[in-house]
């Protein structure tokens, strides 16, 4: 900084608070759901404040090595999962996990480290309007929420309402999904198929009377002991 | 160098905002300008330090290497101000304001002083100030095929992908801390207009819409900031379709806030674009709706449509939320030019 900025800057640093760049005493806890016709994609992402680093840390670290091994990580996406809760038109939907990824220790510490799981569940074929309910309590004396469903990929797929409660801990998505495109194509292609036997037994049914004819003169001509062309 | 000589290279970015902002630009002429001011910089520089400002075109890595972090948390891709020289760094900043309108560069420059203040503030030169913000290029400077330049550090992000007549500054984030402060005796609010003009369209609702514009859920943070490319959310709150005219007209105003960082001439077919999908366009807020005369507001916002992402939040990190605030401008359709530029 040289002088032609420096000699402007007649700074008064009265409203300067101290800086804080990073996330201090939350943890912010934020999902997506992906809505898809067959499951549900949920993606969650937790970034620890330096102020509840040790706390999250504790649930973490549960050998206290100051280390986070994979059995650790897996532990702890189980305990998050116990905390989560999900359902479609009010039966409960099993998650999976489905990946999961840890920051360094040292970028948490200071606030940065972001640690993301994955889930999916399978949906179950239902009605045309459905209800999604998800719920978060992971940890949350010490957290903030957000909880977000993703613009529906599937054009069949319409989001109609969406409710929480003031933390984002309860989620609730209603949404449309078109169902009757594959009812219709399954009826239409059952009833194109009846058409076509019948169409097919219309055809065969005279020729068949007609060979059945033949057939019959031929056996009364040979029971009268007749053979035509016999030399 | 003498003084004399130091102070003409500052006033050189100077100048070429003031060319920009008098010319009646044709979006050829503005990428021609844009292109000539990047070589005008790659020409001052080394060999190697060429190596470090320049990236492939397809280089996903360095794209996506942006945040509202310190650059020492998060390290950036490209050359660092304070690793320029007064020439070099004259023209950086010539090809950071040649890219921008007058009021965009403004904006950076305001963005860029807070920093500043920050360092002087905390007495951290190591995380913050106007020496840690970082400029690089994917790709060759052209006027036909595509190219980006990157410029940005703490609070800041630009993302500005040109393309023969095209220029797209999606994603942007634009951040500030302190989001106010006096400089010179004035009092300087780098996104002042954004919060003033979000807070008078609230004002604006009646009650049946302001009751469908806020949202009854607290926002922590920006939904789709750094790291979230790609994704687009359900948009929420009340939709412009639901808005009277003037309404409408501040509603674009304040969309106008983020699109005019563009030069004139990438801006306008970006906000006819905007203004085309308006009725499927949600304005959403979240927080308090009072806010104190000449002060920023403590309310998240959203304005969402088929082709635009804007979120604004306050950030309660241990402080006063007025003073720091993050916010972010996407285009769901074409952030980094990707819809013009199907590679």
């Amino acid at each position: 900084m040289k002088a032609p900025i420096v000699a402007a800057i007649l700074v008064s640093f009265f409203l300067v608070h101290r800086a804080s760049a990073h996330r201090l005493d939350e943890y912010l806890q934020a999902t997506t759901i992906d809505i898809g016709k067959s499951r549900l994609v949920l993606e969650i992402r937790l970034t620890p404040g330096v102020d509840v680093f040790s706390k999250v840390m504790a649930r973490i670290d549960t050998n206290r090595d100051r280390l986070i091994s994979e059995a650790e990580q897996r532990d702890y996406s189980d305990e998050v999962l116990h905390d989560l809760s999900l359902s479609i038109d009010g039966k409960q939907l099993p998650l999976r996990l489905t990946s999961l990824t840890f920051p360094k220790i040292e970028q948490m510490k200071e606030g940065l480290g972001e640690i993301v799981f994955d889930y999916e569940a399978p949906v179950p074929s239902g009605i045309e309007r459905r209800k999604i309910l998800f719920e978060n309590h992971h940890q949350n004396a010490i957290s903030v929420y957000l909880a977000n469903c993703l613009f529906p990929k599937d054009p069949d797929i319409r989001i109609t309402a969406q409710n929480r409660n003031y933390e984002q801990t309860v989620y609730r998505v209603d949404y449309t999904q078109a169902i009757a495109p594959a009812t219709a194509i399954a009826s239409s292609s059952g009833s194109s198929v009846r058409n076509w036997l019948i169409a097919d037994a219309i055809i065969l049914l005279p020729s068949l009377a007609i060979l059945w004819q033949r057939r019959r003169r031929v056996i009364q001509k040979d029971t009268a002991g007749v053979r035509p062309n016999a030399i | 160098m003498n003084a004399l000589a130091k102070r003409t290279l500052w006033i050189l970015p100077i100048l070429a905002l003031l060319c920009t902002s008098l010319r009646a630009d044709t979006p050829q002429a503005a990428t021609a300008r844009i292109v000539a001011a990047a070589n005008a910089f790659l020409a001052t520089l080394d060999e190697s330090q060429k190596k470090h400002v320049m990236y492939a075109f397809d280089d996903e890595k360095q794209r996506a290497t942006w945040s509202n972090l310190p650059t020492s948390m998060v390290p950036r891709g490209g050359i660092k101000m304070g690793d320029l020289n007064e020439a070099q760094r004259s023209a950086a900043l010539a090809l950071v304001a040649s890219a921008l309108s007058q009021r965009g560069f403004e904006k950076v420059q305001q963005i860029m002083q807070g920093d500043e203040l920050l360092k002087h503030n905390d007495r951290d030169a190591r995380m913050f100030g106007k020496n840690l913000f970082y400029i690089s290029i994917l790709g060759t400077p052209s006027e036909r095929s595509a190219w980006m330049l990157q410029f940005g550090g703490h609070h800041l992000a630009l993302n500005i992908t040109v393309s023969g007549e095209n220029g797209i500054l999606t994603p942007s984030l634009t951040g500030a801390q302190p989001a106010l402060y006096q400089l010179n005796g004035k009092t300087v609010r780098p996104l002042g207009a954004e919060s003033d003009k979000a807070f008078a369209l609230l004002n604006a609702l009646d009650g049946g819409q302001r009751k469908r514009a806020v949202l009854s859920f607290r926002m922590a943070d920006l939904v789709l900031g750094p790291g979230q490319d790609g994704k687009t959310i359900q948009p929420e709150g009340l939709k412009a379709s639901d808005m009277n005219e003037k309404q409408r007209a501040m509603l674009v105003d304040l969309i106008s806030e983020w699109v005019n960082i563009a030069p004139d001439t990438f801006a306008a077919p970006r906000m006819a674009e905007i203004k085309s999908a308006l009725d499927d366009t949600w304005f959403a807020w979240s927080g308090p709706d009072k806010a104190e005369e000449g002060k920023n507001i403590r309310a998240y916002f959203r304005v969402q449509g088929p082709k635009l992402v804007i979120e604004y939040a306050p950030q309660n990190l241990g402080g006063d939320p007025t003073l720091h605030v993050h916010t972010m401008y996407r285009d769901p359709t074409n952030d980094y030019g990707r819809g013009n530029n199907k590679q």
